[in-house]
C-alpha cells in the first residue's frame, strides 16, 4: 500500500504492506533504528515518537495509519547545525541513561511536552506524568525527572 | 564542562545506538518459535508441513527434523550448576518428548523477516497430552510429580557451616522462627534478548546483548563442533542485562545451528511476551529461618534453610542457592551459623542470577529476621544489629558459613544512613500517630547487608591488553561485556590517570573476541574491581616497558630512566623527554597483554525506609527511602550512585510489585505483558538519597569492590521491615513480599479475626 512518511522533515514513498506497524517500517524501511521496541504493546513507551507533534507508541500504529502526517523520531532531535537538543544536552548532564535502550523514547515524549507547553518547567506535575509514561529499568528515574526540567529550563530562558 | 558526561552518550542520545536488533545483515532471516501453552506435557506430534507453505517462510523444523541439533550447554562456573545435577537431565533446545516449561520451544519457523516466520509459526500445530505441573518448591518436593521420570525432583543438596547443637536453642533467651517467599522476579531489561548469527566462509560471527562474549564463543563452539577461533563473539550496546544475559539459551542454540546448516544469516530478536514466558527468572526461594539471642541481645545461633525454585532443568542456577548460604551470617558475629538448601526442578522457566543474585535472598531473610527478633526481646532493632555488628577490626573475618570478609565499618554505614534518615524525627512521628485514630500507620524499617563481589575462587580474574600506537594513542581492551555500566568512559580514564596522559589518549575496546582473545565478563559486581585492577596492572607494566626501551634507547641503567606524566625522561635531570608516541616510533609497536587476578570483596551498606499504609486500601507509600552502600574505593561517583539509584527502585520492586503469578495448572499469567508484571514507573518512586562510606578492599589493588547491586540487596527488608513496624498487630509471617494492596488487606484481616477470636 502506498504510503506517504514525513520524518524528520524529509517525505519517503513508500509500498507498505497494511499490517505492518510504524516502528517497524520506521526502523527496517527507513533505517531510524534510534526508535526501540521495548514491549510492543504500549506499556514501556520506548518507542514513543511525535506524529503531528503529539507522542505516540510507534508499536500501535500501523504505518499506513501515518500516511501523509509528519513524525519526528530520536534522529530528529539533534538540531540542523548539528547542535544538541536541550534534552540530550541534559540527559547526559544529568546522568539520566545507563544502557540508553529506553531512552530516545523518553525523549520523544518530553520533546512532545515541551514544544507543547514553552512553560514547562513552571509545572512540575506535567513533569512528573511525562517521566512517569514510559519504563526505565537502569536509572531509577530520578535522573530522568531532573533532565526534563533542567531542560524545559533552558529552553525557557534560551 | 564537555558537552557529553559518558563518551556512550552522544550516540545513545541521538538514536546511532547500535543494538542487535539494529545491525542490517542483507538477507538475513528472522526466527520465531512455537511454544508450548502448557506448563507440563508429553509431546506427542509436532507438524511443521503447513508452515513450510507460506510465503516468506524458509524452513520450519521440530526436533524430530533436527536430529543434529545439540543440547542447551550447561556451565559449573562459579558453582551454577553440578555434573551431578545434570546428569541425566539433558535440555533439549528444542522440545523432544516432553515439555517441562510454559513456552518452551517446540519447533522454530524461519522466515524472511519476523512477519512471516510469526505467518509460519501460526500454522505449526502440535500435540501435548497435559501432565499436572508444580510451580513451587513446596508442590515439588513431593515428588508426587516428576519432571524426570525415575528421577527426584531434587537435584542439588547443599550446606554451609556446622549443625547447630540443639543445646544453643535450648539456653536461648529468645528463639524466633519464621518462613520467607522470595518470589520468582523477571530480571526484566529494556531490551529483550538477542542473538544474531553470519556464517562467513568457515567461520560464524555472532552479535548477542550479553554479558560473557568469551563464555557464548566456547559454548557455541562446543556445540558445533569447532575450534573456538572460528567463532567471533561481538557484543554491540546491551540495553541492560541485569544477571539475565550470559548464558548460550536454546533459542541461540537453534539460531546458530541453523545459520551454519543454511550458510545464511539468523536472528533472533525476542519479543517482550517471549521474555516473559521464557526469559530467565531470579530468587524463587521458599526459606526457613531460627535466629537464638542471649537476653542481652547477643546473637546465638542462626539456622537458614532454603527450598530453591530452579526452574525446569538444573543446567542454570542449580548451584545458585549455595550464594545464598554463604552469605547467611550478615554483618554479625553470630558465633554458629547453618545453611542448608535443597534445588528442586518446578515447571517454570529456569531461574538465574538476577541482580544480587542469591544475596538478596540472604540478606532479607537476616534483616527481617533481626527485627523479629528486636520485637521478641524488646529492643530497640538499631541497638540490636550494634550489639552484634562485627566491628572495624575483626577482619578479615571468617564467618561460620565460611566466606572471609575483606573489610567493613557497619556502624559507620549505619550511622550515616540513620542521621540521612533522620530517625529520631521519624520515631517522634511514629509515636505521635500512634496516639492519633486518624493517622495512618507509620513504620521504620533498616536493613545492614553484606554482598560478594568479583566472584568465585577460580573466575576472579580477567585479561586484558594496553597498546601504543605510534601517534601515542593508547588502546585497551579487556574481557568485560558492559550493558549501561559506562565502562567506555571509566575504563579509559582510568588508564589515563595512572600514566599520567589525557583521558582523551585513551580508548577501550570491549565486547570482541577477536579484538580480546581471552575474557571472562560483567557479572558479580565485578568490573571496577576486577578488571579496574587489571589495567592498573598494566599500567604498571607499560610504565616499566617504555622505561626499559628508552634505557636501550639511551644506553642508560634502566633505573636512571624515570617516568612522569606520559613521557619517559633521564632521572637525574629530565634531559632525552620522550613521549609514548615518539617511544614507538623509536622502538617498535607496543602492546602489553597480562591476566590479572583479584581476591573476593566484600561491599555493604544499610538502607533505611519509612513507611506508611493505608489500612482501607491496602497501599504501601514509602515516605523516604535512605540507602548507604560500601564498595570501597570509587571509580566514578556519578555512575556509582546512578546505579546505587537505580538498583533501589529494583528493591522496591521486589518488596512492592513485582512477582510471577501462575494459574493452577501452572501457567504465568503474562498474556497483558507489562500490565500483568508491575515494574516500578516514575510514580511510583518516592524520595530517595543514595549516599556512601568508602572503606577500601584490601584484596583488590584498587581498593575497589563491586556496586551496582546494593539496592536488590539491601533495600527490600528494610521495606518489609517498615511495613512490619508500621503493622504491630499483623503477624509478619503475613507480610511476604510482593506486598501488595491484597496482601496488606488479607493480613489486615487475618489480624483483626484473630484479635476477635481472642
Amino acid at each position: 500500500m502506498k504510503t506517504t512518511l514525513k520524518v524528520n522533515g524529509t517525505d519517503h514513498v513508500l509500498d507498505v504492506e497494511p499490517r505492518r506497524v510504524l516502528a517497524d517500517v520506521l526502523r527496517d524501511d527507513l533505517g531510524l533504528t534510534g526508535t526501540h521496541l521495548g514491549c510492543e504493546h504500549g506499556v514501556c513507551g520506548a518507542c514513543s515518537i511525535l506524529m503531528d507533534g503529539e507522542p505516540i507508541r510507534s508499536c500501535l500504529v500501523l504505518a499506513v495509519q501515518a500516511d501523509g502526517r509528519s513524525l519526528r523520531t530520536v534522529e530528529g532531535l539533534t538540531g540542523p547545525d548539528g547542535e544538541p537538543h536541550p534534552l540530550q544536552r541534559a540527559f547526559s548532564a544529568e546522568h539520566a541513561l545507563q544502557c540508553g535502550f529506553c531512552t530516545p523514547g523518553f525523549l520523544m515524549v518530553a520533546a512532545g511536552a515541551m514544544d507543547a507547553d514553552p512553560d514547562l518547567a513552571d509545572h512540575p506535575e506535567a513533569m512528573d506524568h511525562v517521566v512517569g509514561s514510559n519504563i526505565c529499568r537502569c536509572t531509577g528515574y530520578g535522573p530522568i525527572r531532573r533532565a526534563v526540567e533542567r531542560a524545559a529550563q533552558e529552553r525557557r530562558t534560551a | 564542562m564537555e558537552k557529553w558526561a559518558r563518551r556512550e552518550d552522544e550516540r545513545l542520545l541521538s538514536g546511532k545506538g547500535r543494538y542487535v536488533a539494529d545491525i542490517h545483515v542483507p538477507g538475513c532471516l528472522d526466527a520465531a518459535f512455537v511454544r508450548s501453552k502448557v506448563a507440563h506435557g508429553v509431546l506427542r506430534a509436532v507438524d511443521c508441513t503447513a508452515a513450510r507453505d507460506v510465503p516468506g517462510v524458509v524452513g520450519a523444523w521440530s526436533a524430530a527434523d533436527l536430529p543434529d541439533l545439540p543440547p542447551v550447554p550447561y556451565t559449573l562456573l562459579a558453582g551454577l550448576s553440578t555434573e551431578e545435577a545434570v546428569a541425566g537431565r539433558e535440555w533439549s533446545a528444542l522440545v523432544k518428548d516432553r515439555v517441562r516449561y510454559p513456552g518452551e520451544a517446540l519447533a522454530v519457523v524461519l522466515g524472511e523477516d519476523r512477519y512471516r516466520a510469526e505467518d509460519g509459526v501460526a500454522e505449526v500445530t502440535a500435540t501435548i497430552d497435559p501432565l499436572p505441573a508444580v510451580v513451587t518448591p513446596s508442590a515439588a518436593l513431593k515428588d508426587s510429580v516428576r519432571l524426570f521420570d525415575g528421577m527426584s525432583n531434587v537435584v542439588l543438596r547443599g550446606e554451609a557451616g556446622e549443625p547447630v547443637d540443639p543445646a544453643v536453642w535450648e539456653g536461648a533467651a529468645a528463639v524466633v522462627e519464621a518462613t520467607y517467599r522470595q518470589q520468582l522476579l523477571m530480571p526484566s531489561p529494556m531490551e529483550c534478548r538477542t542473538v544474531l548469527a553470519v556464517p562467513d566462509g568457515d567461520r560464524l560471527t555472532v552479535w548477542s546483548g550479553h554479558q560473557m562474549p568469551h563464555r557464548l564463543r566456547r559454548e557455541l563452539a562446543a556445540l558445533l563442533g569447532w575450534s573456538a577461533d572460528r567463532i567471533r563473539v561481538v557484543v554491540p550496546d546491551t540495553g541492560g542485562a541485569f544477571g539475565s544475559k550470559s548464558a548460550a539459551f536454546p533459542e541461540f542454540v537453534a539460531v546458530a545451528h541453523l545459520a551454519v546448516k543454511l550458510g545464511r544469516p539468523v536472528r533472533w530478536i525476542e519479543d517482550r511476551l517471549e521474555s516473559m514466558l521464557v526469559a530467565t527468572r531470579g530468587r524463587g526461594q521458599d526459606q526457613r529461618v531460627r535466629l537464638a539471642a542471649d537476653a542481652d541481645g547477643r546473637l546465638l545461633a542462626y539456622e537458614l534453610s532454603i527450598d530453591a525454585d530452579v526452574g525446569a532443568y538444573p543446567h542454570l542456577g542449580a548451584g545458585l542457592p549455595m550464594q545464598t548460604a554463604w552469605m547467611a551470617a550478615g554483618a554479625y558475629t553470630t558465633p554458629h551459623v547453618h545453611a542448608t538448601l535443597r534445588s528442586v526442578l518446578t515447571n517454570t522457566m529456569v531461574t538465574y542470577p538476577y541482580r544480587g543474585a542469591g544475596r538478596p535472598e540472604a540478606a532479607i531473610a537476616i534483616e527481617r529476621t533481626m527485627d523479629l527478633l528486636a520485637r521478641r526481646l524488646g529492643m530497640d532493632p538499631v541497638e540490636l544489629r550494634r550489639r552484634n555488628f562485627i566491628p572495624p577490626d575483626a577482619f578479615p573475618y571468617e564467618t561460620p558459613v565460611g566466606r572471609v570478609y575483606d573489610s567493613g565499618n557497619y556502624a559507620a554505614a549505619l550511622d550515616l544512613a540513620l542521621e540521612t534518615l533522620d530517625h529520631d524525627r521519624w520515631r517522634a512521628e511514629q509515636a505521635r500517630r500512634r496516639t492519633d485514630p486518624d493517622a495512618l500507620p507509620l513504620g521504620i524499617g533498616i536493613s545492614c547487608y553484606v554482598e560478594r563481589s568479583g566472584g568465585e575462587a577460580g573466575g576472579l580474574h580477567e585479561f586484558g591488553s594496553l597498546q601504543v600506537t605510534e601517534d601515542g594513542r593508547i588502546t585497551a581492551r579487556c574481557g568485560a561485556a558492559p550493558s549501561g555500566q559506562g565502562h567506555e568512559t571509566v575504563f579509559p580514564a582510568l588508564v589515563a590517570k595512572f600514566l599520567g596522559v589525557p583521558e582523551a589518549q585513551v580508548r577501550l575496546i570491549e565486547g570482541d573476541t577477536d579484538e580480546q582473545p581471552e575474557g571472562l565478563g560483567s557479572f558479580a559486581s565485578r568490573s571496577a574491581q576486577v578488571d579496574g585492577a587489571l589495567f592498573q596492572h598494566l599500567a604498571n607494566l607499560l610504565i616499566e616497558e617504555a622505561r626499559t626501551r628508552a634505557a636501550g634507547l639511551w644506553e642508560l641503567p634502566v633505573d636512571q630512566v624515570a617516568w612522569t606524566d606520559g613521557s619517559v625522561h633521564t632521572a637525574h635531570n629530565g634531559s632525552a623527554l620522550m613521549d609514548l608516541g615518539e617511544l614507538v616510533k623509536h622502538t617498535g609497536p607496543l602492546r602489553i597483554e597480562d591476566r590479572f587476578e583479584t581476591g573476593q570483596a566484600f561491599p555493604f551498606g544499610a538502607h533505611a525506609a519509612v513507611t506508611e499504609v493505608d489500612p482501607d486500601l491496602g497501599l504501601v507509600n514509602i515516605l523516604q527511602l535512605v540507602t548507604v552502600d560500601d564498595c570501597g574505593v570509587i571509580l566514578n561517583p556519578a555512575v556509582v550512585r546512578g546505579q546505587a539509584y537505580g538498583s533501589a527502585l529494583q528493591g522496591i520492586g521486589q518488596a512492592l510489585y513485582e512477582g510471577m503469578q501462575f494459574d493452577d495448572d501452572g501457567v504465568p499469567h503474562v498474556a497483558s505483558g507489562f500490565l500483568d508484571y508491575l515494574l516500578p514507573t516514575f510514580t511510583e518512586v518516592p524520595p530517595i538519597e543514595a549516599k556512601d562510606t568508602h572503606t577500601p578492599s584490601p584484596n583488590s589493588p584498587l581498593g575497589a569492590k563491586g556496586a551496582g547491586e546494593s539496592g536488590c540487596i539491601g533495600t527490600p527488608a528494610a521495606i518489609a521491615n517498615a511495613v512490619a513496624d508500621a503493622l504491630p498487630a499483623v503477624d509478619p509471617e503475613l507480610l511476604q513480599m510482593p506486598l501488595t494492596p491484597d496482601r496488606i488487606l488479607r493480613a489486615l484481616r487475618a489480624s483483626t479475626h484473630e484479635e476477635d477470636v481472642r
